[in-house]
């Protein structure tokens, strides 16, 4: 009797173990970061990426993202060879990083209404790396979430010259949009 | 030789006039790369390259990145606009793959735009199919 009791402990114990032992990731490899670093007036300055990798764990909350500098594409050749050359240096540095963590991340509150949330962490660009807090829109979606969002950079602070003859056509202040499906 | 004159003078300024026009189209607003007209630089099997990319990144960066490359392998996953070949090389489309391939052999012509660490994939962007190998 006692060893049924005990197997059937056993037997319960290893299926929440198997239940909850799952990691509760949720990753995307596609999705978009759009960037507009445009000034009225003057010829458009913007670029988007549909390759973004990134990764949720639903149970502590962590988020990071990868994002391939030569993977934006701008409307125009030679802005995009600019962007690559001259001001990202992409050859030398390949990838733009986010390392951080959602607070009070639960992802029993997330409804079909998108759910404001703070998103705190480490965004590396051009080999740079600078602390950032921005408001993360998570909302329910089939087999996962979407999280969007927006936010801005100014080009100093990772360490991007402008040269000042362009210094007029560009934004001080890049905005970026960005959208992930994240699913199971 | 006052006709010659005009002549001469009409020449030159057709000629800057497709000069500045070149210079316009050709160089200050041409269009982005369309990969899917290019001569692939490397042709190569996506074990190769991941085993390039993974005993040296660098050195594959400097090979690879930002070329126009084809790649060789079988198709262990397929989503809407997205192939990935032997589980390492990850290809976006432009448009939409409608026919099932999974499994099957192929050959993709795409832009290397480099390796992303979170997943241990080489990325590929603006991908066509050359040719199903079955």
């Amino acid at each position: 009797m006692k060893k049924t009791v005990l197997n059937f402990v056993a037997f319960l114990l290893i299926i929440t173990a198997g239940t909850t032992g799952f990691s509760q990731k949720l990753i995307t490899k596609t999705g978009s970061i759009k960037f507009q670093a445009s000034i009225p007036s003057y010829e458009e300055v913007a670029a988007e990426n549909k390759s973004v990798s990134a990764v949720l764990e639903q149970s502590t909350g962590d988020f990071a993202a990868l994002v391939l500098i030569k993977g934006f594409r701008f409307k125009v050749a030679l802005m995009e060879e600019h962007f690559n050359e001259n001001y990202m240096e992409s050859e030398k540095f390949s990838k733009a990083t986010f390392k951080g963590k959602i607070e009070d991340f639960d992802s029993a509150k997330i409804t079909n209404t998108p759910k404001n949330f703070t998103l705190k962490g480490d965004l590396t660009i051009h080999g740079k790396t600078k602390a950032v807090s921005v408001i993360i829109k998570i909302s329910k979606a089939a087999n996962g979430v979407t999280t969007i969002g927006s936010f801005e950079v100014k080009p100093e602070d990772f360490d991007i010259e402008i040269p000042n003859l362009v210094r007029k056509k560009i934004a001080d202040k890049i905005k970026i949009n960005y959208n992930f499906l994240l699913v199971k | 030789m006052k006709r010659k004159r005009i002549t001469l003078i009409i020449v030159v300024v057709l000629l800057l006039v497709t000069a500045g026009l070149y210079f316009y189209y050709g160089f200050l607003f041409k269009e982005a790369r369309n990969i899917a007209w290019e001569v692939p630089d490397f042709s190569i099997t996506a074990t190769k390259l991941s085993s390039d990319y993974n005993s040296n990144p660098q050195k594959a960066d400097s090979l690879y990145l930002n070329k126009t490359i084809e790649i060789t392998g079988e198709i262990t996953r397929q989503t809407d606009s997205v192939l990935i070949l032997e589980n390492t090389v990850f290809c976006l489309f432009t448009q939409k793959t409608n026919e099932k391939l999974i499994n099957k052999s192929v050959t993709v012509k795409g832009k290397c735009i480099g390796y992303d660490e979170l997943f241990q994939e080489i990325k590929l962007d603006q991908c066509t199919i050359n040719k199903q190998n079955n």
